[in-house]
C-alpha cells in the first residue's frame, strides 16, 4: 500500500467516475435535443448545432479529469 | 513505450536567443505546414473568382460563409470586421488538428503550449475590445455586479475575476485535452499488439484504430468550431456591454 498503488487506483477511479457523469450529461442533452427536433422539425439545424456545442462543453469537463488521471498514472 | 513520451515534441534544430529557448520542434514544423496549406489553398482559390463557382471556390465559399454567419452571427453588424480573425483561428486549428492525424506529422494542438498561446491571443483581444468599447474605468467597474449590497459585492469581485480568467483557461484545456486524449487512445489501442506479443491479435487493434480515426476526424472539426464559436461569443459579450 504505497504511493504508486494509490496513484494508479486514483487514476482509474477518477476517470471512471468522470466518464459516468459525462455519460449521464450527454444522454440528457441528446434526449432533450431529440425531443425538441421531434416537436419542431424545421428547427432541426439550429437544435443540432446547439446540441453539438453543448456536448463539447460537457466533454471538456471529462477531459479535465482525464488530464489529471494521466498525470497520476504516469508520474508516480 | 510511454504515451506522454510518444506525444512529446522532439527538437529538430536547437536555437537559443539570449537565454530563451526557441528551438524548432516537429510541432513547429507541423504548424508551419498547416499555415502553408491554408494560405496556398485560399490564395489559389482567390486567383480566379468566377460568378458560378467551381469546386474549390465552392468549398472555400461554404467555409467562409459558415464562419461569417453561424459563428460570427452573434457579433451582429460587426461580423465582416471580425471575419479575418475568426477565419484565421478556425482554419489554423482545423488544419493543425487534421494534420496531426496524419501518421508521422506531429500534432501541434495536442500540446498545451500551442493551445495556450491561441487562448491567450483570444483573451487579450477580448480585454482590449472591452476597454476600447466602454473605456477603462467602466471596464474595471464591470467586475462589480449591479444592484448588489456592498458586502456581497466585495465577495463577488474575486469570483468575477476568476471567471474571467477561467474562460481562456477552459478554451486552451478543451482543445488540448480533446486532441491529446484522441492521440493517446489511438496509441494505446495499437499498443495492444505489443502487449500481446502475437501476430494473431493484429487485425482487431488495426480495425478498431481505423474506426476511431473516423471519430477523431469528426472531433477535429467540432473542436475547431467550438473554439472559434466561444471566441466569437466572448468578443460579442465584450462588445455589447457586460
Amino acid at each position: 500500500m504505497n504511493a504508486t498503488f494509490g496513484a494508479f487506483l486514483a487514476a482509474g477511479l477518477g476517470m471512471g467516475l468522470a466518464a459516468a457523469g459525462t455519460g449521464i450529461g450527454v444522454s440528457i442533452l441528446a434526449a432533450k435535443a431529440l425531443e425538441g427536433m421531434a416537436r419542431q422539425p424545421e428547427a432541426s439545424n439550429t437544435i443540432r448545432t446547439s446540441m453539438i456545442l453543448a456536448i463539447a462543453f460537457v466533454e471538456a469537463i471529462a477531459l479535465y479529469a482525464l488530464v489529471v488521471c494521466l498525470i497520476l498514472a504516469t508520474k508516480v | 513505450m510511454n504515451v506522454i513520451e510518444h506525444l512529446s515534441q522532439k527538437i529538430v534544430c536547437p536555437l537559443q536567443f539570449g537565454g530563451i529557448d526557441l528551438s524548432i520542434t516537429n510541432g513547429v514544423i507541423a504548424m508551419w505546414l498547416a499555415v502553408l496549406l491554408v494560405t496556398v489553398f485560399f490564395w489559389l482559390v482567390s486567383r480566379q473568382l468566377r460568378p458560378v463557382p467551381g469546386k474549390m471556390q465552392n468549398l472555400a465559399e461554404v467555409l467562409v460563409l459558415f464562419i461569417r454567419d453561424e459563428i460570427g452571427g452573434q457579433l451582429g453588424d460587426t461580423r465582416d470586421r471580425w471575419l479575418p480573425f475568426l477565419a484565421a483561428i478556425f482554419t489554423f486549428i482545423l488544419a493543425c488538428n487534421l494534420l496531426g492525424l496524419v501518421p508521422g506529422v506531429a500534432s501541434a494542438t495536442a500540446n498545451i503550449n500551442t493551445t495556450a498561446a491561441l487562448a491567450l491571443i483570444v483573451f487579450f483581444v477580448v480585454q482590449v475590445v472591452g476597454v476600447r468599447e466602454h473605456g477603462f474605468f467602466p471596464y474595471l467597474k464591470s467586475f462589480i455586479p449591479e444592484g448588489v449590497p456592498l458586502p456581497i459585492a466585495v465577495f463577488m469581485v474575486p469570483i468575477e475575476l476568476i471567471s474571467t480568467l477561467a474562460k481562456p483557461f477552459s478554451l486552451a484545456m478543451r482543445l488540448f485535452a480533446n486532441m491529446f486524449a484522441g492521440h493517446a487512445v489511438m496509441f494505446l489501442i495499437l499498443s495492444m499488439i505489443v502487449l500481446f506479443h502475437s501476430w494473431l491479435v493484429v487485425p482487431l487493434p488495426v480495425v478498431g484504430d481505423t474506426v476511431f480515426l473516423a471519430f477523431e476526424l469528426f472531433i477535429a472539426f467540432i473542436q475547431a468550431f467550438v473554439f472559434t464559436y466561444l471566441s466569437a461569443l466572448y468578443i460579442a459579450t465584450a462588445q455589447e456591454g457586460h
